[in-house]
């Protein structure tokens, strides 16, 4: 190692251009709330893989992730944190882009274990996803084979610092660049893929529209997007045959 | 008692022809057989010897000899103890019977082992796709399906190779041992 200022570090964002506050208590305001989003975060019950098994240690007495703030929480809507601990296959892949978009806003993901890094030691599985940045934007990884409850409380108290300072931004990218994630969603899944949620319609609620919101694999959603039916429900092809 | 139904068992695969019969432990038994007998010694194991409980189906590709190897665990509460039935049948075009009226757990394997390994059984009550619902490639625990080279087609990898990296590397650093050089 030549110089230690080599190792990139995540840059510093710029103020948000043209932003003229009047208010001397705003900015109070703001901070009080970024504080309080700090520490108080509801992480969902989502576990894939391996990665799960460092968690309830991590939250239960001996590490007590609670002293901190962060308490599980059992439904996508009400959490802030998607955690996820371990290799993703791409049948989960598709239930965690459902899951990851139905969430709030402001909302974190957090990527345990070095399979969601670079596919990890399942990196031949014809099964498993590898490089999960490219479906969903990820705030911090924490790597290793798997990371002991040490460093998955040091992960958390990472995100809680950057949420403090208001670098973790990278909700926003999901709606800013929907386009790439959804082409990298599209390969994987087939044209036809779609989810739920109309994420075109969010960015432009939430003013996050950019030029890279839209784009050739948008389009393609919208030739192939079908109104929602309610799922059919059956256990065996034998059922089918009695209707 | 279970000692004398193991000697029973014992005298009484050894008087069929045309079976191997190899008992490996108190425990463990192996048997060998014919692809048209398998049926008809399971049912004499599930009639006769109270093997009732069938644990697993499983099969090994033997890409070489084209020949599907299924193994049929069954085990005897009685007896306390596991036969392993051994039959082969051709890899083309790999097509078995289902023992479906023998013992009814079998649906449950045999679907598995024709969705990973494309053996059809015949008579099976349901040969749909079962964990690879969403999955149109050819059948993936087959030999001659590549995992890597699916992957390498199909995925993206991460490139990370910093500066700081490659400046290591110069100085005999970094990783000795690249993934490439390593696969079997």
């Amino acid at each position: 190692m030549s110089k230690l200022d080599n190792i990139p570090v995540r840059h510093q964002p710029t103020e948000a251009a043209g932003r003229k506050r009047t208010n001397p208590l705003a900015h109070v305001f703001d901070e009080l709330v970024k504080f309080c989003q700090s520490r108080s975060m509801f992480m969902l019950h989502y576990c894939t893989g391996c990665g799960a098994i460092e968690l309830p240690p991590a939250m239960t007495s001996r590490f007590d992730m609670e002293r901190l703030g962060i308490q599980p929480m059992v439904t996508p809507r009400q959490a802030d944190i998607l955690l996820i601990t371990g290799y993703v296959s791409i049948k989960t892949l598709k239930r965690i882009i459902l899951t990851y978009e139905q969430m709030q806003s402001p909302k974190y993901v957090i990527g345990i274990c070095s399979c969601t890094v670079n596919g990890g030691m399942y990196w031949q599985s014809y099964a498993t996803a590898k490089v999960l940045k490219d479906y969903l934007p990820v705030d911090v990884y924490i790597a290793g084979c798997m990371p002991r409850p040490e460093a998955v409380i040091s992960g958390m108290r990472e995100l809680m610092s950057d949420i403090k300072s208001g670098r973790a931004q990278n909700w926003k990218r999901y709606y800013e660049n929907y386009d790439h994630y959804l082409g990298n969603q599209q390969k994987l899944f087939g044209e036809d893929w779609q989810t739920p949620t109309d994420i075109i319609a969010e960015a432009r609620h939430y003013g996050l529209m950019t030029d890279r919101t839209l784009g050739e694999h948008t389009a393609l959603l919208e030739k192939h997007q079908r109104p929602l039916e309610a799922l059919e429900m059956r256990l065996s092809a034998r059922e089918k045959q009695k209707t | 008692m279970s000692k004398d139904l193991n000697i029973w068992l014992d005298d009484l695969l050894g008087d069929i022809e045309n079976i191997q019969f190899k008992r490996k432990s108190s425990r463990r038994v192996r048997v060998d057989v014919g692809s048209e007998a398998l049926p008809a010694l399971l049912e004499l194991l599930q009639g006769r010897a109270s093997y009732v409980h069938l644990s697993a189906i499983s099969c090994v590709d033997w890409i070489e000899d084209e020949e599907f190897e299924l193994v049929y665990h069954v085990w005897s509460y009685e007896t306390r103890s596991l036969v392993s039935a051994h039959t082969r049948i051709p890899r083309e075009p790999g097509v078995y019977l289902s023992i479906y009226d023998l013992y009814q757990p079998a649906a449950f394997f045999e679907r598995d082992i024709h969705e990973m390994f494309g053996v059809f059984f015949e008579g099976s009550p349901d040969m749909e796709k079962f964990i690879l619902t969403e999955w149109d490639g050819p059948p993936p625990m087959r030999k001659e399906f590549d995992s890597e080279a699916f992957v390498n087609q199909h995925f993206e990898w991460e490139q990370y190779h910093p500066q700081w990296l490659k400046d290591l590397e110069e100085e005999g650093g970094g990783v000795t041992t690249r993934p490439e050089d390593i696969r079997l």
